[in-house]
């Protein structure tokens, strides 16, 4: 027994570092995208207000290109209020008004906005994250699509009271439901390797025709984003990694490397349909 | 050794704080990131007991870990650096008589070995987190300019810290 004790003690230095190395380890791989708790993440009380304090200093240097973008952002809406009400004019010039048909655009009315501003952001890591200093006592909810001024940013995947977390689409374990706009083939987009201005969109049937500088926007199979947001434009083809489909390399629309104020979506009706799809589930299984 | 722990556990948060705020957010012609805190654990005194400094390393580890959202991966290589950091310095110290100064530094060490030191263990550091970071990547080759391209970056960074921090002792003195 003596020499046991003795023994443990002369190596002692061997367990602790075993130990150390297990507990590193284990929360290395334990780790999935979509944990529940944030306490070890950087959305997390303490963390969240250095950040805060510091975002508050250096979101000042950023000011004049997002002003730019906005300007571009105001005066493409700017067209489109124009363009639509040049529509209406033309239907109230009509005898009898047909009943108007917005389609695409009423759908939009299913979904609200949250605003809130990146205070912590990485680009160059293998699977990146972003902080928001909004959380859950402003209305920010897990699950809930996040999209800036020029296209779709990530997902929320960790909330606390006063930050959330933001699962990057510079992140391997995010897949995004996308379409080459105008039509109806639809694939899933994901990041791979290093650089944050491109993403690859796999699983395109071969015979899609596309040309290059084509737009790709959200399919809306998910409830998370609505459908016809930008993601971004087709930079080209890429190695095929199956015969029956091929890869883009899209450009992306948002610039990673300076994000400032977001929007997190939350769709009215993504309640609804989990709801009835659950029902379905159940009745099934009846 | 109070006071050495004292000065550490500052060294650290000054470190720790420009590693969170600014390092993490350089990436130099996207493969080079500075890691400075580690200049508080290659500075840690020699004689200090191995758990104890495990221990501290895994600690300042895990800190960074949750301001950077990389659960573990600091921790893991912190850890690492803390068990090497002796046998590293026996490559280049033959005799413990060399050594003068319970910390290492270019006084205690000379400036030949304390460089050495600082390199190899700068250089063990990048390796590590570079290689726990791409796990799951294919591309070695990457991940290896990476290790190289960081550990450059974060070595003429540690050399300047290293200068004010000493300067500022003296002057104290």
């Amino acid at each position: 027994m003596k020499n046991l004790i003795d023994f443990l003690l002369r190596h002692s230095s061997w367990f602790v570092f075993a130990f150390f190395a297990f507990i590193s380890c284990w929360l290395l791989f334990k780790n999935n995208p979509y944990q529940q708790h944030i306490y070890l993440t950087s959305a997390n009380a303490v963390t969240a207000s250095i950040y805060k304090g510091a975002s508050n200093v250096t979101s000042y240097f950023n000011l004049q290109s997002i002003n730019a973008d906005l300007q571009e952002r105001n005066a493409l809406l700017e067209m489109e209020v124009l363009s639509l009400k040049k529509q209406i004019r033309n239907y109230h010039s009509l005898e009898n008004p047909i009943e108007l048909n917005f389609a695409d655009d009423s759908i939009v009315c299913d979904y609200e906005y949250h605003f809130a501003n990146v205070i912590n952001n990485s680009v160059s890591k293998p699977k990146n994250y972003i902080t928001l200093d909004k959380g859950s006592l402003d209305g920010i909810e897990k699950d809930m699509g996040v999209v800036d001024q020029n296209g779709v940013v990530g997902i929320v995947c960790g909330v606390s009271d006063h930050a959330a977390r933001v699962i990057s689409l510079l992140n391997p374990d995010m897949h995004l439901s996308c379409k080459i706009k105008n039509s109806d083939f639809f694939g899933s987009l994901v990041w791979r390797g290093t650089n944050p201005y491109y993403a690859t969109l796999e699983e395109m049937p071969q015979h899609v025709k596309f040309q290059k500088g084509d737009t790709i926007v959200t399919s809306g199979y998910s409830d998370l984003f609505p459908p016809g947001l930008i993601v971004g434009t087709i930079e080209g083809r890429e190695s095929a990694t199956d015969n029956n489909f091929y890869s883009l390399k899209i450009k992306l629309s948002t610039d990673f490397t300076r994000l400032s104020t977001v929007r997190a979506i939350k769709s009215k009706m993504a309640n609804e349909i989990k709801q009835l799809e659950s029902e379905q589930i159940e009745s099934e299984q009846q | 050794m109070t006071k050495n722990l004292i000065q550490s556990f500052f060294l650290f948060l000054i470190l720790g704080l420009v590693q969170v705020l600014v390092g993490n957010n350089i990436s130099l012609f996207n493969i080079a990131t500075p890691f400075v805190f580690i200049y508080f654990l290659i500075r840690l005194p020699l004689t200090l007991n191995k758990n104890l400094t495990m221990a501290i390393a895994f600690l300042a580890g895990l800190i960074i870990d949750i301001f950077s959202d990389t659960q573990g991966m600091n921790a893991l290589a912190c850890t690492i650096l803390a068990v090497a950091r002796i046998p590293i310095l026996k490559l280049y110290v033959t005799h413990n008589d060399d050594i003068t100064s319970p910390i290492p530094s270019s006084k205690s060490l000379g400036v030949a070995v304390w460089l050495k030191y600082l390199l190899s263990t700068t250089l063990c550091y990048c390796l590590v987190i570079t290689f726990i970071e791409s796990f799951t990547i294919d591309n070695y080759l990457i991940s290896l300019y990476r290790a190289v391209g960081s550990t450059i970056f974060s070595f003429i960074l540690l050399f300047g810290i290293d200068i004010i921090v000493n300067t500022k002792n003296e002057k104290r003195l």
